[in-house]
């Protein structure tokens, strides 16, 4: 009786599964098609392994330009936000002192402001820096996510245990050295869970560089993609390929990443 | 903010019988302790960044919500709450709000409704199960303007319409799913529930996997069934599952932009703009900084609002049930 259970929910939960994968069926296979071949049959599979609309799109699109920027701009931000937090995280839990009480209730305040409510002055800050347009404008406007940084990266921290803190002080170390070759080490799970949310959250953003980015050499890559609709709003095969492209970095990514996310939600979670 | 007073408590301070002999009086070692100057300044940084990118923003939002700021020029006057007082005879703006909670509400409770029961199935043993959870939580990965764009070629009425051309040879009409008020707002809650599910479901069945098995056992035992079991075990233990999960599905679903800005582009119309884009459009494109900052403190406040009352009610039901 069990078996057959399991094969009746394998029967109803495979086909509904593959119908949630549809979409990303329907991107890959027209990539391989003409666009004629598109139009008559868009679910079938193609005629053959047509590469030409992804050499077209090499061709036509500043693909690489764009995926450069985005490399830059997300590692340079993530690895500011990580190091940030990191920090800040440090510098509580090496001295519980009223300030720090104080300090910890003020950055709760901070995680509550939703990034809409400073868009437009922080779009003024950035125009009178001279940064919107640029890459280094992206950079600073992502180090916003510091704060989600610190908190998770602060809840980790206090399972450290103080003892090896304070071995180390003992030993004559100084604040910066424990902070890099002690506590960083120690720390290292969560940086990369953090590191893994936070990377997928700046190379997928569309907000930031849509409101902040004009000029096309200065595009990441999902941008990239929102400003190709229009070009190849008649040729959708084109537009297929594209996506592809650009879904691919990240799909990587997530493969080899996978198992830090999982992780990750759960001790999220746990912290709230 | 480095005049502070000293560190009592400091973990430093604790280091022992070892430590007092040298520069002990400790008003002048105040002065001179460098290592708590040095351990202050690792909170410098974040401290920046909450001053530079959070705090003084606000601060500037809440005045300009009081003026009648352009964004450019530098004399601009007070005008008290009128910017208040016109957000509601703005079409854009009621529109932005009133899709905004729609998307919200919608999203959450079917998103809700269907991840806990595909948690428990994919919390089951059977054949295919890694593709089944794979396929939910792969929306989950791309960005979710790029999936609107996609999702913008496969609803089109054009050739490109894959469920068109689907319901096209099963005799059917052609659907507007994009260019009627009531369907765009559909297919936009459509394919937001579509991306989320999935990643909320392995939210959930993380939870689930923790649940330990003798409490199902003695059930069992004690003869519950099926239904019993979901009610009064499986649902009790996941309450804090759904408190985070909820709370990042009514957060997300405020802000919610990249959705229907790829998708419908708001339209038609207004019928699917949201707060978010009201904000960037009335201030960045139409230079309306003051008219723009109110809609904006209004949104920060009915997000402080609505992420506190869903905490307090999760808390006090998390209470009840355990």
């Amino acid at each position: 009786m069990n078996k057959s259970r399991h094969v009746l929910t394998s029967l109803v939960m495979v086909p509904l599964a593959a119908l949630v994968a549809v979409p990303f069926y329907y991107i890959v296979v027209n990539t391989f098609k003409t666009h004629q071949e598109t139009a008559t049959s868009p679910l079938a599979l193609p005629s053959g392994l047509r590469l030409d609309n992804y050499v077209e799109v090499f061709e036509t699109l500043p693909v690489l330009q764009n995926l450069l920027n985005t490399v830059i701009v997300t590692a340079a931000s993530v690895t500011t936000m990580l190091l940030i937090g990191a920090m800040g995280a440090f510098g509580m839990i090496i001295r519980s002192t009223r300030f720090n009480t104080w300090f910890g209730a003020l950055m709760v305040l901070a995680f509550l402001v939703p990034f809409q409510a400073t868009l437009l002055p922080l779009y003024r800050m950035l125009v009178t820096a001279r940064l919107v347009d640029t890459l280094q404008g992206l950079v600073v406007l992502y180090a916003t996510g510091a704060i989600f940084c610190y908190f998770l990266i602060l809840g980790y921290m206090r399972t450290v245990p103080t003892e090896i803190i304070e071995a180390a002080r003992l030993d004559g170390a100084g604040p910066l050295r424990i902070f890099w070759n002690v506590v960083m080490p120690l720390i290292r799970p969560i940086l990369i869970t953090v590191g893994v949310f936070q990377t997928m959250w700046v190379w997928n953003d569309f907000i930031i560089p849509n409101v902040f980015i004009s000029s096309t050499g200065n595009r990441t890559l999902v941008l990239l993609v929102y400003s190709a609709v229009g070009q190849f709003s008649v040729n959708w095969p084109m537009f297929m390929t594209l996506t592809v492209i650009v879904l691919i970095p990240m799909v990587i990514f997530f493969v080899t990443m996978q198992r830090f996310i999982v992780s990750g939600l759960v001790a999220g979670g746990v912290k709230g | 903010m480095s005049q502070q007073a000293p560190a009592p408590l400091a973990v430093g301070d604790r280091v022992g019988p070892g430590e007092g002999t040298g520069t002990e009086p400790r008003a002048r070692g105040r002065r001179w302790d460098r290592a708590a100057v040095a351990d202050r300044l690792f909170l410098l940084p974040v401290g920046v960044v909450f001053v530079v990118l959070f705090l003084i923003p606000v601060i500037r939002s809440g005045w300009w919500s009081l003026t009648n700021y352009n964004g450019y020029t530098p004399d601009y006057d007070f005008v008290g709450l009128a910017n208040y007082g016109r957000l509601f005879s703005d079409t854009a703006m009621v529109s932005g709000f009133v899709f905004t909670l729609l998307y919200t509400v919608a999203t959450t409770l079917v998103v809700t409704c269907l991840a806990i029961p595909l948690a428990v199935v994919l919390n089951r043993k059977f054949i295919g199960r890694n593709f089944v959870r794979s396929a939910f939580f792969f929306p989950a990965i791309p960005s979710i303007a790029v999936l609107g764009l996609v999702w913008g070629f496969i609803l089109s009425p054009l050739g490109s319409g894959v469920i068109n051309r689907v319901i096209e040879t099963f005799g059917g009409a052609s659907v507007p799913w994009l260019s009627t008020p009531g369907l765009a707002r559909f297919s936009v809650i459509l394919v937001g529930v579509w991306s989320q599910v999935g990643w909320h479901a392995i939210l959930y069945l993380a939870y689930l996997q923790a649940i330990p098995e003798e409490l199902t056992e003695v059930a069992i035992i004690d003869g519950a069934n099926g239904r019993q079991r979901f009610f009064h075990i499986t649902l009790p233990m996941l309450a804090p599952a759904m408190t985070v999960s909820q709370l990042l599905l009514l957060t997300g679903g405020l802000k919610v932009y990249d959705l229907p800005v790829t998708l419908t582009g708001g339209g038609p119309g207004y019928s699917t703009f949201t707060l978010t884009q009201a904000i960037i459009q009335r201030g960045i494109a139409q230079s309306e900084f003051g008219q723009a900052s109110a809609l904006a403190v209004v949104f920060m406040l009915v997000i402080g609002l609505i992420v506190a009352a869903q905490l307090a009610v999760a808390r006090r039901l998390e209470r009840r049930i355990q």
